[in-house]
């Protein structure tokens, strides 16, 4: 039968390929033969199989009777059990309810140690690694002067002896001063055009790396939101809400820069106690 | 005697005068092939050309090897096409417009001199937001965006980081970085994917459609055929 | 052997029924089947791949063969996973199967879950299977995100910043929770060992367990069926377990695991040496997660920027599509057997399967869930789908929220009319369906002649 010489060729091709591929792997391996070799050996077993019982046994339709169940008709049997166990106690409703307030209280007890898991998160979303004075510098921990940004650059900084970390990370930026429009509470943030902002989007906190330049305006790559370098990192498009923190800067005696302070707020996603 | 010196006084007359006699071809070239839209002297255009004083050999050179100027539609972003003009007239307006102010040199590149690990970590810190991991390119959003670095030259793409074309911000890398990311750059284009066929190398996206497409749909359509619906199958 | 087994566990009888069981044949029943030895491969693969693993954040040197990454400072996970993926044979064929096996998994899952839902074979007795059934998705989905974030790669990580976020957007407790899972504030050094512990240990044995209830419910109540000559609400037509059965599944077992073998071998996926290690500073472009979180990804992006404050109290803007969302669409989706329960007011017991035009409602409302589910993982996508048509990525943004609110209904609504149409006619849907036919009259022009 045509059905039965297929059924065999494919059982004997996997047999090849498994040949093939314990060969392939003592010989040092390949990536692709590997795959190619063992989808070959399942798959003729699989196609053997398939037609096999398919195609190869006479296997009728049967047919089985479903038992009948009707409703609460089981419930009998347990609720005796249950009765059973509450023979002879006086109060027994008394008696069930300390039972289950016991367990209860002890899950509750056994539970409470999760609070290991992780440290009270305190203030710890309010605040970064910037301090006043604390000088800004690159991921290498060289610091940067204004000149050293480039007009249209943009560089990641971080505070001095703290390079890498992830919640005081920001983008230093510099553009031509008039074209600021910043906040009159920050007029002294922004020292010969150059802004730093928390590269933490507000959004759902990926690092904002991408700058479009000419626009001036900053983008996160994750879910679009787009902030305006020069009115304060304002979101104007995309689903952040809160503008990116921005930090203060000045430039020190040796014409270094460095920060006047923290963020001007809570750097990264919303929470929220944030305007607390 | 008199006729080699008279050659002589000739050939340097040309040598001094070769390079503002270059100014004067570019600058005809230039009144020819860019002043529509940039305007007389680089002074740009309203609506059609920014000014390109300070634009710098590197943003002139970049702009006409990789063909984006001269541009097809001012509303749209430059993309690589075909250059338009010879070796010699690439030459002659990138020296025009390096005359127009002080603007950034044409880079040297050396990628035989780049370190793939260093190139690595800063393609990945500064480059990868906008133009990919794997260097695919990316909408950076506004109807910008960041080209695929397949085909692109180790000089362009040293003269697209100095210059900051378009929306591209401009860095200040040292000679070293820069040929540390284009070595990197090189390899991308040239490594075969380790994983075998590559569907892009954008990420799970494509992964998710030949996970779907191939894996299940294959699966149930061999099902479908083998063993369809019990009782209609034919013996 | 047999014997051997039999005479000393005493099987006989029980033994005997069981062989004879009878399932019924039909290719739709076997997605389940797919999912499940999906599920087979992936304990089988994932086997291998922890006995190389290192779930540890401890910073080391790479020193590999792949250059880019050569002398670079990476965690021991990731160092772990570069060094099997590139000097273990056969080591990156398994981490791309197993790769390809989840997403395959969770797609078949997904599919058998339609499946039951069109059929309505989640009716009464099977309520509780469906709950099974549906917690076990809940597990895939979460065996998936912790899997592949296991490489601490900078796309995965990503992801687990995303994660965090959506955990600190819950009011009140957020912040705390996010703490407790994380080990304090992102990014910290805990999360991958814990991450390893879920994904090799907690998960699975959920999964296993559920699964196993799964099956002993559904052998006790015995398979649907769906409606033919011979079939009953009170019987089972169908194939015997020995042979038919057991040869078939074995079969489908093989295959599945055939195509999988083929996709970890030829195609890549999940190439974490582009990506590179995570770092916290930096992200890539695009940055999406694996499809079957890419709702929740394209639910983010398509909501628009709110942010209120109530008495005092910010509702993030990640709480509502990342949080509320899909506690609400999944909270609907377990309990839908109740649910249709009240509509319909069916309480009977039900063995035989509806056609989906049987009940045009259900059909049209799953049709919606499925768009609108849909359109969100598709939205995920919308930067990478912006850059291929070359559109912009804010027109993409703002044609996917439009699609959001119209594709559904619109979807139902059709859905609800082709099965009226269908039950009326009662047509094949893919057959040539009766109509009507052109035919060019003498004068020149064309009338409609009922097709003979």
């Amino acid at each position: 039968m045509k059905a039965e010489r297929v059924v065999r060729g494919c059982f004997a091709l996997s047999l090849a390929a498994s040949v093939g591929l314990s060969l392939v792997y003592l010989a040092g391996g390949s990536r692709a033969w590997e795959g190619v070799l063992l989808a070959a050996a399942l798959g003729g077993i699989a196609v053997g199989f398939i037609l096999w019982a398919t195609r190869l046994i006479d296997a009728p339709d049967n047919v089985e009777e479903r038992r009948e169940q009707k409703p609460g008709e089981g419930l009998g049997l347990i609720s005796e059990v249950l009765e059973q166990s509450v023979t002879g106690v006086s109060r027994r409703k008394v008696l069930a309810g300390l039972a289950s307030g016991a367990a209860a209280s002890l899950g509750a007890a056994l539970a409470i140690p999760s609070l290991s898991l992780g440290p009270q998160p305190g203030r710890s979303l309010f605040r970064t690694l910037w301090v006043p004075g604390i000088p800004a510098v690159d991921s290498e921990g060289g610091r940067v002067r204004p000149e050293d940004v480039p007009l249209s650059g943009i560089i990641t900084v971080f505070p001095q002896g703290s390079e890498g970390a992830g919640d005081s990370q920001a983008v230093l930026l510099r553009v031509a001063p008039d074209l600021l429009s910043l906040p009159e509470a920050r007029a002294s943030w922004a020292p010969q055009g150059c802004l730093a902002y928390s590269k933490i989007c507000t959004h759902a906190g990926c690092p904002v790396g991408l700058y479009r330049a000419q626009a001036r305006e900053l983008l996160c790559p994750c879910h679009q939101s787009t902030f305006d370098v020069l009115t304060g990192a304002v979101p104007v498009s995309g689903p952040a809400v809160r503008p990116l923190p921005q930090l203060p800067l000045a430039v020190d005696e040796d014409g270094y820069l460095v920060a006047q302070g923290d963020f001007s707020g809570p750097v990264g996603p919303s929470f929220w106690n944030l305007t607390q | 005697m008199l006729l080699r010196s008279l050659l002589a006084a000739v050939v340097t007359t040309i040598a001094v005068a070769a390079p503002s006699l270059a100014q004067q071809s570019g600058r005809e070239l230039y009144e020819r092939r860019c002043a529509s839209c940039h305007g007389p002297d680089g002074a740009g255009r309203e609506g059609l050309g920014p000014s390109l004083t300070g634009a710098g050999a590197a943003a002139a050179d970049y702009q006409l090897r990789t063909g984006r100027m001269p541009l097809q539609n001012p509303q749209a972003q430059a993309v690589r096409k075909p250059s338009v003009f010879s070796e010699e007239e690439t030459r002659l307006l990138v020296s025009f417009v390096a005359s127009l102010g002080e603007g950034p040199p044409i880079p040297s590149v050396d990628p035989g001199a780049g370190d793939l690990s260093s190139g690595q970590s800063l393609f990945i810190a500064n480059c990868a937001a906008c133009h990919g991991a794997g260097g695919n390119g990316g909408a950076v959003g506004n109807n910008a965006a960041a080209p695929s670095l397949y085909a692109s030259e180790p000089q362009t793409m040293a003269e697209a980081m100095v210059s900051g074309p378009g929306q591209m911000p401009v860095f200040g890398f040292s000679e070293q970085e820069r040929n540390d990311i284009i070595a990197f750059i090189s390899y991308l284009q040239t490594s075969e994917a380790p994983g075998g066929i590559d569907i892009g190398g954008t990420g799970p996206v494509p992964e998710g459609f030949v996970g779907w497409f191939f894996g299940l749909t294959g699966l149930v359509m061999v099902l479908v055929l083998l063993v369809g619906t019990g009782s209609s199958r034919a013996r | 052997m047999i014997r051997y087994v039999e005479s000393r566990l005493g099987l006989d009888s029980w033994g005997r029924r069981a062989l004879r069981k009878v399932f019924p044949d039909h290719w739709s029943f076997l997605i389940g089947e797919i999912a499940l030895f999906c599920f087979i491969i992936l304990v089988a693969t994932g086997t291998f791949l922890t006995l190389f693993y290192r779930p540890d954040a401890a910073v080391v040197t790479y020193e590999g063969p792949y250059e880019p990454l050569r002398g670079q400072e990476v965690s021991a996970a990731f160092d772990s996973v570069m060094r099997l993926s590139f000097e273990v044979r056969a080591g990156l064929v398994m981490r791309q199967i197993h790769h390809w096996a989840a997403l395959v998994f969770v797609a078949s899952t997904v599919v058998h879950m339609c499946r039951v839902f069109f059929t309505g074979a989640f009716r009464r007795p099977r309520e509780l299977n469906w709950i099974v059934g549906f917690t076990m998705l809940m597990l895939a989905l979460g065996l998936g995100f912790t899997g592949y974030s296991l490489p601490d790669d900078l796309l995965s990580g990503t992801g687990l910043r995303i994660g965090y976020s959506a955990l600190i957007s819950i009011p009140f407790a957020g912040p705390y929770i996010a703490s407790l899972a994380f080990g304090g504030e992102f990014p910290t050094e805990n999360v991958i060992s814990r991450l390893f512990v879920l994904h090799v240990m907690l998960l699975p044995g959920l999964t296993i367990a559920l699964l196993g209830a799964h099956l002993a419910i559904l052998w006790r109540q015995k398979h649907t069926q769906y409606r033919g000559p011979g079939r009953s609400e009170s019987n089972v037509v169908g194939k015997g377990l020995w042979p038919y059965q057991a040869l078939l599944s074995l079969g489908v077992m093989a295959l599945t695991a055939a195509v999988l073998a083929l996709m970890g071998g030829l195609v890549q996926i999940n190439p974490i040496w582009l990506y590179g290690p995570f770092d916290a500073t930096t992200v890539s472009a695009p940055s999406q997660p694996d499809w079957y979180m890419g709702w929740l990804d394209g639910a983010t992006r398509l909501f628009p920027p709110w942010e209120p404050t109530v008495f005092g109290v910010t509702i993030p803007s990640m709480f509502l599509p990342a949080v509320l969302l899909p506690g609400l669409f999944f909270t609907v989706v377990a309990l839908w057997p109740f649910i249709e329960r009240r509509l319909t007011n069916d309480a009977a017991e039900h063995h035989l399967l509806d056609s989906p035009r049987d009940e045009p409602g259900r059909t049209a409302l799953g049709v919606a869930g499925l768009l609108f589910f849909t359109v969100l993982t598709l939205a995920g996508g919308n930067d990478l789908i912006a850059l291929t048509l070359d559109i912009q990525v804010e027109s993409m943004t703002r044609f996917f929220r439009l699609a959001m609110f119209v594709v559904p209904p619109v979807g139902g609504a059709l859905a609800y009319r082709i099965c009226r149409q269908l039950r009326d006619s009662r047509e094949h849907p893919l057959g040539r369906g009766s109509g009507v036919v052109l035919r060019r009259t003498e004068q020149g022009g064309f009338e409609e002649v009922p097709r003979s």
